[in-house]
């Protein structure tokens, strides 16, 4: 596992290891200069000391205002190298990342839930930015700061190194230990709120319950006691990071100590100069950033490792159906839609197929056999359950039937592109679907180019024209919860259009007219007449408006076809259809009262 | 973008002086913590003192004695900064917390004394918002806001003034630096503060756009526009890199400005301690203890802009937490209130009441019906016909827009509102347990209730052999919503509950989610008990429920447009009841 996802990162960052290098040898050069101005400094003072004149200690002045400038340079390019690069590699990663998801089909959507491959795409792509951006930089910075730091200690005196440098040790240790209790405490903080927010929810969410059984002074008791709880938490991980943040505050004064006291001696009995002292001290104090970083640098990594392990989880799952979507493959709007011949189905058996299954799940269709020949009209009847959207589904390919049990035109379904077969297709599902922007990017989703007589003929056909009238903007209206909300009869009006604008073979309704009152829903299917008047169309519905004068009917009832015929031959038979019919009947009926 | 990230001010007077109201009990705390802030601040800065005078006073004399003392007097400085620090931390952490606490409380109170129709208004992630993260905005600007900034001014003009007295001179030199240094890190932080708002704005940017493809998934497959979409969200994901690079940049730049700042400071200093040191106006001390305090000062002069930035968002956090505290309590009990001081006797009468949860979409048309004391009514009707609406309507969960609903001859707007509501009986279609235990849930922690009277309710719904066979009988905790009991368990629960008051009026809102035969037989058998004696009302889903009742109401479309006997009702054709029959047989 380890060794898939680290070959899957380095793969990511491959393309910018030449500007990683460039930034290794910027930081080498940063932190050369970086080190020249405590030596510049080391100089200035022995030059004082020896009481030479003003224009050398001038010219060194000079000469570490120069180098400063240079070091900003350096500085400067050399995060912008390393912190760019991790923000591309996250970009490339998410890019992949989400090329991946439209590659997976419904199997994989049925098993993970949309919050959770949220969460992958932006909070682990985040984790695994800091990874490579400045997780990398602080190692590879602290690295060099360290080994040029003690080497130019030692230079000046290896005793006093010695001696000051034990002191570093345990004080990182001490703040490591205690920034990670910090991290367990603040963990314990957030689980606290996050039972504040429950409780909160569910008191909103059943305030109506609060009040009509008069228990407002209860709850605001228990809430107090969570946020109290909350309250100890907090302070409890403030008495940590008050000793993590303290201890950091007197890290360079704990070296400086050493050097007062210890360096002081030192100089008083002539063993090292007065410069050595002054410049002793300011390496060191070149160390206390790193010192502290080291901590922080060691958790990016964990965090980070992780963040690539459940990336690659989504990057390396293959989807069901490997004629979907291929990012590499140019193909595509050369790729015909497949031509919609007669669907034949034999003997079909389907069972959903669901990651982690725990047991036998009940087939949704069972031994079904129909055929739709082209050009045909068919409706869909049955009781909830009964699999008429499964067999929808099938014959879109969302999901894959098993071989040999749905042929077009002679060719087995899976042998067909899933593609090219869903470009002849429009396809209205049962949850009107919109994206959060302009009707007409809606409509015209299938189409973007497609002229404005197009998207009128198709919105007009869905009998959304005269709504146009009430929207700010017509079709230009962004519609969604950021803009302007359709009814529900309107979103499902929406969808048909787009359907339409697709000038598809084959037209899937799944009870895509629900939400529409029985005048408009007439006018609609009116206007469908026309338009499938030699192409292929299936309709899901129980409306009584649309089942009336079908020519061909077929019920299902647990996965089984019962009945097929006619209306009015199944009116007359008074079996299932006639009592499904009879009750959308009454239902009707009720409304119009 | 939305409001939340729009810039906004970072002080705020009126909105201080309402915070001032909440500190105020805590200002011993206040106190204490800058108390603290002044004592950190000086033995901080007592130690660049202490390096001069070893320089000056032991290196430079070549005296060894002595050296230990001062050795020891920085090591006492750092011990006490490192205490004073911990405490200064803890103190302040501790006013906030408590503040944050009462705010916390008070917000969540005044939530709970809301009507029902802010509830319909405000979206549940909306409020969890002003109780959670615009909470904890306001906590920030404690523990690096407002008394943060005064520990930083504190320190800079403690500095300036200790260089001024060292040496005035080379003090003036040194401060040349900071105007610059404040002018560059002022422009790089507003550039910043611009950029980061942009990468946050992009951030949510590529949030939306990836839920909606992951939800709107099938249908991008279904229509085949998996590249399109993959165009669309990489031109979102490029803009979004565009904003983080250009952020990279300022951030890469300020980080080495702010280094040099330091380098060229050092400089100057060198350049000018120098020219003292050859003059002899300038000790080896006093150069050194120079650059030990223009190190000090570089950090809060940085920081100074970064809490601008906290400022800003507390304030707007604050403003959106008043904003729901000043949120007017519409429906509460009147100033006199009428007290129940016996059982009511349980008439109750809607005199032409008409009622929309939107004012200008009326649910309940001019609806007036009288219930006689101890009549058994039952309620039907077609989904949203208005049914439930009654009930809320009674217990002035919403109060009625026209019309008036009278309880014993006495509009219940005249009734103290938690005596009204506790003298009506309901049991909700959504079975709502409290956590807490059986008992309590019983009684709803009302003295009145006893535990002999929690018993008694519990036997009279039969459900007290189940509750003896739990490990801890009357004492077994309830988990948050009841999530350890059935439905059945839940529904007999709040039978129970509905009866330990004895309520002159019961009204019951039919579970529509199914339960097992056995459970249902036991529900009914429990129901015969829980009725009897008073005025019920029954709003029932299943018409099977009401068949006995006294009479039937049937409301369609928020119009009572039929009322009788089941009998009588089931009679007339084309009627709505007969055909809500026919459905429920067919």
């Amino acid at each position: 596992m380890r060794t898939a996802v680290s070959s899957r990162f380095r793969e990511f960052a491959r393309p910018y290891l030449g500007v990683y290098a460039l930034g290794l040898l910027l930081l080498f050069l940063t932190n050369g200069l970086a080190l020249w101005i405590p030596w510049l400094l080391r100089e200035a003072i022995e030059k004082l000391e020896n009481g030479s004149k003003l224009s050398s200690i001038a010219w060194l002045a000079w000469a570490m205002g120069v180098v400063a400038v240079l070091q900003a340079c350096a500085r400067t390019a050399s995060r912008l190298a390393i912190l760019g690069n991790s923000r591309k590699i996250a970009h490339d990663a998410r890019r992949s990342f989400f090329a991946q998801l439209l590659r997976l089909d419904a199997t994989f959507y049925d098993a993970n839930r949309t919050g959770d491959v949220m969460s992958r795409g932006i909070n682990d792509t985040r984790l695994v930015q800091a990874f490579f951006g400045p997780g990398v930089l602080n190692l590879l910075n602290t690295t060099i700061v360290y080994v040029a730091t003690v080497v130019l200690l030692l230079r000046i005196d290896a005793l006093l190194t010695l001696v000051s440098l034990t002191i570093y040790p345990p004080l990182m240790f001490a703040v490591n230990r205690a920034s990670r209790r910090v991290y367990a405490r603040s963990l314990a903080v957030q689980e606290q709120l996050a039972t504040i927010s429950n409780h909160a929810q569910e008191n909103i969410s059943g305030i109506q319950q609060v009040k009509t059984y008069v228990q407002e002074a209860r709850e605001i008791a228990a809430f107090r006691e969570l946020c109290s709880e909350f309250r100890r938490r907090n302070l409890s991980m403030a008495a940590l990071r008050g000793v993590m943040l303290s201890l950091i505050g007197i890290v360079t004064g704990v070296g400086t100590l050493v050097v007062l006291y210890v360096g002081g001696r030192f100089v008083i009995s002539g063993r090292i100069g007065f410069g050595d002292f002054v410049a002793f001290n300011a390496y060191l104090g070149l160390l206390v950033w790193p010192t502290i970083a080291m901590g922080w640098i060691i958790n990016t990594f964990q965090r980070g490792l992780g963040a690539m392990e459940r990336l690659n989880e989504v990057l390396a799952a293959q989807p069901q159906d490997s004629s979907g979507f291929d990012e590499t493959k140019v193909e595509d709007s050369a790729d015909p839609p497949r031509e919609v011949g007669s669907i034949e189905i034999r003997d079909l058996t389907f069972t959903y197929p669901r990651a982690g299954q725990d047991g036998h799940r009940e087939p949704a269709l069972k031994n079904l056999t129909l055929s739709i020949p082209s050009g045909s009209r068919l409706a869909l009847v049955g009781p909830v359950g009964s699999g008429k959207s499964t067999l929808a589904n099938l014959i879109a390919r969302v999901y894959a039937a098993p071989p040999g049990t749905v042929s077009i035109g002679g060719d087995d379904l899976n042998d067909i592109p899933a593609r090219a077969w869903r470009r002849a297709i429009g396809y209205v599902p049962q949850e009107p679907f919109l994206f959060s922007r302009t009707l007409r990017g809606n409509v015209a989703f299938v189409d973007p180019d497609a002229d404005d007589a197009a998207v009128k003929r198709a919105v007009d056909l869905a009998r959304l024209t005269q709504d146009l009238e009430e929207m700010p903007d017509g079709l230009d209206t962004v519609i969604g919860e950021r803009g302007f909300t359709l009814s529900g009869g309107q979103r499902q009006r929406a969808t048909l259009a787009r359907a339409i604008l697709g000038n598809p073979s084959l037209l899937i309704l799944d009870d895509a007219l629900s939400s529409l009152d029985a005048d408009t829903e007439r006018s609609v299917m009116a206007g469908l007449d026309e338009l499938m008047r030699d192409r292929t169309s299936i309709f899901i519905t129980h409306r009584p408006s649309t089942l009336v004068g079908m020519q061909r009917i077929v019920v299902l009832e647990d996965g089984c076809i019962v009945e097929e015929g006619s209306h009015e031959e199944l009116l007359a038979r008074a079996g299932l259809y006639t009592r499904l019919f009879e009750r959308q009947r009454l239902e009707q009926g009720l409304e119009d009262l | 973008m939305s409001s939340r990230d729009a810039p906004g001010k970072a002080y705020d007077a009126k909105m201080m002086r309402r915070l001032w109201g909440y500190i105020r009990p805590y200002r011993g705390l206040v106190t204490r913590s800058l108390v603290l802030l002044f004592a950190v601040s000086a033995v901080q800065l007592v130690q660049p003192y202490l390096i001069k005078r070893v320089i000056d006073d032991q290196i430079g004399a070549a005296k060894l004695e002595g050296l230990g003392f001062l050795a020891l007097l920085f090591l006492a400085a750092l011990v006490a900064e490192f205490g004073l620090r911990f405490a200064q931390i803890y103190v302040l952490e501790q006013t906030g917390q408590n503040v944050v606490f009462d705010l916390r409380n008070e917000s969540f109170a005044h939530l709970q004394r809301l009507p029902s129709s802010f509830f319909d208004r405000n979206p549940v992630g909306k409020l969890m918002t002003r109780l959670t993260s615009d909470v904890e905005a306001l906590h920030e600007l404690f523990t690096s806001g407002v008394v943060m900034i005064l520990a930083d001014l504190l320190k800079l003009f403690a500095i300036a003034a200790i260089l001024l007295w060292m040496d005035w001179r080379l003090a003036l030199i040194t401060f040349a630096v900071v105007p610059p240094t404040l002018v560059l890190t002022w422009f790089f932080r507003s550039r910043m503060r611009e950029t980061y708002r942009h990468v946050r704005a992009m951030v949510a940017k590529l949030n939306i756009e990836l839920q909606e493809s992951v939800s709107g998934m099938r249908v991008v497959q279904l229509f085949a526009r998996e590249r399109e979409t993959l165009e669309r969200f990489g031109e979102t994901n490029r803009e979004h890199e565009r904003a983080q690079l250009l952020g990279v940049r300022y951030d890469s730049i300020f980080t080495a400005v702010a280094e040099l700042f330091g380098s060229i400071t050092l400089a100057a200093i060198v350049w000018a301690g120098g020219w003292g040191i050859l003059e002899g106006w300038v000790t080896f001390g006093t150069l050194v203890a120079f650059i030990e305090y223009s190190a000090k000062c570089f950090r809060p002069v940085q920081e100074l802009s970064q809490r601008y930035t906290v400022m800003q968002s507390a304030m707007a956090a604050g403003e959106r937490i008043f904003g729901l505290l000043d949120t007017p309590v519409t429906i509460k009990s009147p100033p006199r209130p009428r007290r129940i001081r016996e059982r009511l006797k349980g008439e109750i009468v809607f005199d032409d009441v008409t009622f929309g949860y939107d004012p200008d979409r009326p649910v309940l048309h001019n609806v007036s019906f009288r219930i006689a004391p101890g009549e058994r009514i039952g309620v039907v009707g077609w989904t949203g016909s208005g049914k439930s609406t009654l009930i809320r309507l009674l217990v002035r969960l919403y109060d009625v827009q026209s019309g008036a609903i009278l309880v014993d001859g006495v509009d219940i707007r005249e009734y103290d509102l938690a005596e009204l509501r506790r003298s009506v009986g309901v049991v909700l279609q959504d079975q709502f347990l409290f956590s807490g235990t059986i008992e309590s849930n019983i009684s709803l922690g009302d003295p009145r209730v006893t535990r002999e009277g929690v018993r008694e309710a519990a036997e009279a719904v039969r459900i007290d052999r189940l509750i003896q066979r739990l490990p801890s009988g009357y004492d077994e905790a309830v988990r948050e919503r009841g999530s350890n009991f059935s439905a059945g368990e839940k529904q007999l629960l709040s039978f129970a509950r509905a009866i330990a008051f004895d309520p002159a009026v019961l009204v019951l809102d039919e579970a529509t989610a199914s339960v097992d035969p056995e459970t249902e037989r036991g529900v009914q058998r429990a129901l015969a008990t829980v009725l009897s004696g008073r005025t019920s009302i029954l709003i029932a889903h299943r018409l099977a429920t009401v068949r006995d009742a006294d009479r039937i109401l049937v409301l369609h479309h928020g119009r009572l447009i039929e009322q009788g006997q089941h009998e009588e009702l089931i009679a007339k054709s084309e009627g709505v009841y007969r055909t809500l029959y026919t459905l429920q047989n067919a």
